[in-house]
């Protein structure tokens, strides 16, 4: 069994809305990279697949040369090979295209995750655009995966629920996160080992982009203003206040 | 323009597509998902019982082309992003998800960087596909009823074996006009109960941060965030969060928010209306004490 993760490393999603700022209409460049958040959760369902199931596993990435140390950390973390298509193209529908490209040179992979929604874009629209270039079935939000008589068993997080599904064919999965798939801290022998690692690197293809114009990108204000209530000594005053507070603007 | 709805048989969702629906034609046409009578009034309506998003895509993508739709509108939740994308590959379509705002001559906003970036895109070629997040649009609000017509579906390949709703004790978290929020500051799943206790006094419900999920003191289905619920109450507690991007993405429509935090520092007091420096065992309690006191 072949299963690829797709990872795609960004800047640092943790900077607060007040340090954010933009360069070019994205992130400023001096913000730290890592890899998505969700992509994390995807590479560790990966590495469980990979030990229940002794299958290759294969990170595949679209971006640039200088992420390929952010993404060693999925190698620490148990994936088999790293391959990059080196290519800056924001648009969904390139970049899907050139990671089926990608998956087309491996030739034989069976299941593909992918994290639910990249940490800069936050679209969630590659790996289910890739499904359909690829001719697999695509499952968002999936919270666990099985293997069994000759299909994928996989949980699914809805809005109201968890659906049980199955599927007989490929798959894209897209990976929510859950308690069961939090990666996985590497350790330092295998931090050590996957710098060692060779990368298998392809040239981006050419292929049209969505009919789409970005017009813009701005940071929109916070226009909110902070009443702190003071809560140093008399907290039953302090909560008498908030309540007073909250009926005088009709919130409550 | 001629428009499509896909979506289930629920109607705020329904209603928030029909609101924007509005931005491109009078009367949209549906295919609404699910079994059940479809509310509200449409030129055309189309029902199909499967409700998994991949077993749908060749259908729809099959009557759009023939009845030449120029907008299709999902809401951005599970079946919605089940089918956006790739029925936008077979339909070579433009697809613009997530959208938090529409303007004249197909022009459409969604967020960037976890919220901290809102982007704006012209769409230059139709059918163009769209989903919509929830919260950003008021619901329609939906009369009567429209007779559909069952829409075929050729081969599942995808099998649904159970579903199983979270049933959330009390009012739904979308439906609450109070919602009292845990985060990672909260310490273990041993102290949500009292949360529970302070919406309970609300008749309001109780909503968590991912960091909290990911812990597993709270359901995946409480979840608020960009990539849990979108909420939209009168007052939201947040509650020992530190008020990241990604979760101050899924209460931009709360009207005020109170934030309880130890850190005077944390970005959550950026977004608050009412902000307590303390912590929350402190005052948590107090205020359920001053609560049932006024009765």
């Amino acid at each position: 069994m072949h299963i690829v993760v797709l990872a795609k490393v960004v800047p640092d999603y943790e900077v607060p809305a007040s340090d954010f700022e933009l360069a070019d209409s994205r992130a400023h460049k001096r913000y730290k990279r890592m890899m998505g958040l969700y992509d994390e959760n995807a590479i560790e369902s990966g590495v469980q697949l990979k030990e229940k199931y002794s299958s290759t596993l294969t990170i595949v990435s679209y971006g640039n040369k200088d992420d390929i140390p952010v993404l060693r950390k999925a190698v620490a973390m148990g994936c088999d090979k790293l391959l990059l298509v080196t290519g800056s193209s924001d648009d969904a529908s390139v970049i899907a295209a050139n990671l089926k490209m990608a998956l087309d040179s491996l030739g034989d992979v069976d299941l593909v995750l992918a994290g639910q929604q990249s940490a800069d874009m936050d679209r969630g629209l590659v790996h289910g655009m890739l499904a359909e270039k690829l001719g697999f079935v695509f499952i968002p939000q999936i919270a666990g995966i099985e293997y069994l008589d000759g299909q994928w068993k996989v949980t699914q997080n809805t809005e109201t629920g968890i659906r049980e599904l199955e599927c007989r064919e490929k798959a894209v999965l897209s990976i929510t996160s859950v308690p069961e798939n939090v990666p996985r801290i590497p350790a330092v022998r295998s931090i050590f080992a996957a710098k060692k690692k060779a990368v298998d690197i392809l040239p981006a293809i050419e292929d049209k982009a969505m009919p789409v114009d970005e017009v813009s990108v701005e940071i929109p204000k916070m226009e909110s203003v902070c009443e702190f209530l003071p809560a140093e000594d008399d907290i039953a005053e302090t909560a008498k206040i908030l309540l007073r507070r909250l009926r005088e603007e009709r919130y409550i | 323009m001629k428009t499509l709805i896909i979506e289930m048989i629920e109607p705020k969702r329904l209603g928030e597509l029909v609101t924007v629906s509005r931005e491109f034609c009078e009367k949209p046409d549906i295919v609404a998902v699910g079994s059940g009578q479809i509310p509200g009034s449409f030129a055309k309506a189309y029902q199909v019982e499967d409700t998994v998003a991949s077993n749908l895509i060749s259908d729809l993508a099959s009557l759009i082309l023939k009845e030449g739709y120029e907008i299709i509108l999902l809401s951005a939740s599970t079946l919605g992003s089940g089918i956006a994308a790739p029925l936008s590959i077979k339909l070579s379509a433009p697809v613009v998800s997530e959208v938090i705002g529409i303007k004249p001559e197909l022009v459409v906003e969604r967020p960037l960087y976890g919220g901290k970036a809102v982007a704006t895109y012209k769409l230059k070629k139709m059918p163009a596909v769209l989903t919509i997040r929830r919260k950003y649009f008021e619901a329609a609000d939906l009369q009567g009823f429209t007779e559909s017509k069952l829409l075929g579906s050729d081969g599942k390949k995808v099998e649904l074996i159970t579903e199983r709703e979270e049933k959330a004790e009390g009012i739904p978290l979308e439906d609450a006009e109070v919602i009292v929020s845990g985060g990672r500051g909260i310490g273990g799943a041993e102290n949500f109960p009292i949360l529970q206790t302070l919406a309970d006094l609300f008749n309001g419900a109780v909503g968590a941060s991912r960091g909290a999920v990911d812990e597993g003191w709270a359901k995946p289905t409480q979840q608020v965030g960009q990539t849990g619920k979108i909420v939209a109450p009168g007052v939201y507690f947040a509650v020992g969060i530190s008020g990241a991007s990604q979760h101050l993405a899924g209460i931009a429509n709360a009207k005020c928010v109170v934030a309880i935090n130890k850190d005077e520092e944390a970005n959550i007091f950026k977004r608050a209306r009412f902000g307590v420096v303390s912590d929350y065992k402190k005052i948590v309690p107090v205020l359920i004490e001053t609560l049932k006191e006024e009765g």
